[in-house]
């Protein structure tokens, strides 16, 4: 049984009328490094988000470990989403909070809500945090507000915010989009280090076929909302470029 | 069900074409009443709007908008953005024109048949093969002032400004000759009354406290409910009816004036402190009922998202990911208002709300100023004080 397996996957905005998933089905096993990549507007967000349900796909389903996702009510989805760490291209920590509170977000599915209403977390959880910021190689910002952080520094905050979950799965939506190609690469080690290390199996959307190549043990290529290639990095020739990119397209490196 | 979802757009296309000519002819009358009576100053020196029978006016009125709409495009038709052009967007032939001119007129008794049609097409539209459209993107677009519309814009505004001047009865001698009448009060303004000191300070405590209670009741209750006002917030079928009964009652709310409301409480419940912090209670609650909810519609979504995929439940994604971006903003504007309402309670003191405000509208009145004078200086203190302390916080919460 794989570990998540998407099953004819259909997503049509309302506004709008789009269609940004067409029928996508594909299956990941464990401790996999998949690769999405596509043009913007592809659909790679959507698909992520569709996984952990933050957007209701309107037909199709979602398995994880054989549990349907997509059939879950509110309630046992929040418990199965602990699971399932994410990290976002635009890093999505609140900015007015320090980082020790950022990072102790990633407990809210299993801290009761009464508790964490009263902003109160068990002693373990704290030392969690200190152990997650201090592998991300931030203990001595934990009570600087995130807005001071650099752009490369907020992503590894929300690296530490997933693995305070303790996931078994990560979606990280374009995680070095907004970051240099130096700070890209020491952000996507980190990835690779929950992937080996740590057995987190991983789907990655990048923008860079370069660092797919580098990091994926596997790429899907999304275009138009189908899935246009699905292989390993080394499949990926000239003519399998220009299909999903576009006639147009140059290959950029980023080293 | 569906018939009626298909009658929303043919309302709308049928009412624009009859709010169209609506505009203009308000334009057009406004014009001409306003026009005479700038003229009727300049030549008689008196107030006059109509100069001419009344069915002068109507038919010069009726008959302009008429022409404008035929042969040029009027204010009413660039504020609905629409324009006549046939039914291949090119510009209508003289003779078109001509008839659209002509079969106007029966357009609008005529109106009810617009709804009969999908698109809402006139009699004139139909009659001469026309259509009022929205322009092509790549329309020609003159410059202003190459527009009737333009120029239209610029005769309201300078009738509208001249006539104001005679309307007001502007009269700059009695401004300078009448005043060594004020010598009197600003000489006892300088020797303020010092034996009502105590009084004052009683009164003066009365207005802070009035305006006080006002702000945080009000805090109570506006935070819970800004959340409901928040467009972001309320999607959904459930949600959203709620959003806009809440957002109905407190723009209604907001736009009766804090003074309006003092009127109203001191026929409720008496005059007194109590009357006027009613008063500012309700209209702060409207108030920040406004602010924070616009500051709720204006935070970032990501976190909220990143919280929500981490489990978290709604209080939690509340908690954790709302609060922190609003809670500086919220007391940010709470301070703010609170200012507000200090300044606005000796002024709801005047109509019956108490405090220092009521005691020293009795004193002006009755010309006691050296009275009068000790009070405002306490106001002015009061006032000066609390908009510095509201500053400097606000400063720090930025
Ligand atoms: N909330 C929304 N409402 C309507 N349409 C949307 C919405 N979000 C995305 N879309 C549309 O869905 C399509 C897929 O968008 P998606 O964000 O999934 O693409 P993407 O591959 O992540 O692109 P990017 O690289 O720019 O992030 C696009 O055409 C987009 O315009
Ligand atoms: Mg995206």
């Amino acid at each position: 049984m794989p570990h998540l397996a998407i099953d004819h996957l259909t997503k049509i905005y309302e506004r709008g009328k789009v269609l940004a998933l067409d029928d996508v089905s594909f299956s990941v096993d464990k401790g996999e490094f998949l690769v999405l990549i596509g043009l913007s507007g592809s659909g790679k967000s959507t698909l992520l988000r569709c996984i952990n349900r933050l957007i209701e796909p309107t037909s199709g389903r979602v398995f994880l470990d054989g549990t349907e996702l997509t059939a879950l009510p509110q309630r046992e989805l929040r418990r199965w989403r602990r699971k399932i760490g994410m990290i976002f291209q635009q890093f999505n920590l609140v900015k007015r909070s320090t980082v020790l509170a950022n990072v102790l977000a990633g407990r809210l599915g299993y801290v009761p809500t009464a508790r964490t209403l009263l902003g109160r977390f068990p002693r373990e959880d704290l030392e969690r945090a200190r152990r997650a910021l201090e592998r991300v190689g931030l203990l001595e910002k934990m009570f600087v507000r995130a807005d001071q952080l650099s752009g490369g520094q907020q992503q590894r905050v929300g690296i530490a915010r997933a693995l305070m979950q303790e996931p078994e799965l990560l979606l990280a939506d374009e995680p070095v989009s907004a970051l240099d190609p130096a700070t890209s690469h020491s952000i996507l080690k980190y990835l690779e280090q929950m992937n080996r290390q740590d057995g987190v199996t991983v789907l990655c959307a990048l923008h860079f076929l370069s660092l797919a190549r580098r990091y994926g043990t596997r790429i899907i290529a999304l275009k138009g909302g189908r899935i246009v290639f699905e292989g390993s990095p080394s499949e990926i020739d000239d003519a399998k470029f220009k299909e999903i990119y576009g006639e147009e397209a140059e290959q950029v490196e980023v080293r | 069900m569906n018939w009626i979802a298909s009658l929303a757009p043919r309302f709308a296309a049928a009412g624009r074409r009859l709010s169209i000519p609506l505009a203009d002819l308000l334009v057009l009358a406004y014009l001409w009443a306003i026009g005479t009576c700038f003229t009727s100053f300049i030549l008689y020196g008196e107030e006059a709007y109509l100069l001419v029978p009344w069915w002068v006016m109507a038919l010069a009125v009726v008959e302009g908008a008429a022409l404008w709409e035929s042969f040029g495009v009027s204010l009413g038709m660039r504020l609905f953005g629409r324009w006549l052009s046939r039914e291949d967007d090119s510009s209508p032939s003289l003779g078109q024109r001509l008839g659209y001119w002509l079969s106007w007129h029966l357009s609008l008794p005529l109106f009810p048949l617009s709804f009969l049609d999908h698109e809402g097409q006139t009699v004139a539209e139909r009659l001469t093969g026309t259509v009022l459209r929205e322009p092509p993107a790549d329309a020609p677009r003159g410059r202003w002032y190459r527009t009737s519309s333009g120029w239209a814009i610029l005769l309201i505004l300078f009738l509208t400004s001249g006539a104001a001047f005679g309307i007001t009865k502007v009269n700059l001698s009695a401004l300078i000759k009448g005043a060594p009448k004020t010598a009197k009060f600003w000489r006892s303004l300088a020797s303020p009354d010092t034996s009502i000191l105590t009084l004052g300070l009683k009164l003066l405590l009365e207005t802070f406290f009035m305006a006080m209670m006002a702000t945080v009741f009000a805090v109570v209750i506006a935070g819970p409910v800004s959340f409901l006002a928040a467009r972001n917030l309320m999607r959904g079928p459930l949600a959203r009816p709620v959003y806009f009964v809440v957002r109905a009652i407190s723009s209604l709310t907001r736009s009766v004036d804090a003074i309006i409301w003092a009127i109203i409480f001191a026929v409720w419940v008496g005059m007194g402190s109590f009357c006027g912090a009613l008063a500012l209670w309700i209209h702060s609650i409207a108030d920040l009922i406004k602010l924070y909810s616009e500051q709720l519609e204006s935070i970032d979504p990501g976190p909220l998202e990143a919280v929500a995929a981490a489990g978290a439940s709604r209080l939690e994604v509340i908690r954790y990911g709302i609060i922190p971006q609003i809670i500086n903003p919220y007391l940010s504007f709470t301070l703010y208002r609170w200012d507000i309402n200090v300044r606005m309670a000796t002024v709801i003191g005047v109509v019956g709300g108490g405090g220092i405000g009521w005691r020293l509208a009795a004193h002006l009145r009755s010309w006691q100023f050296p009275e009068a004078s000790m009070l405002t200086i306490l106001v002015v203190a009061l006032v000066w004080a609390i908009d510095y302390v509201s500053a400097r916080l606000r400063a720090k919460l930025a």
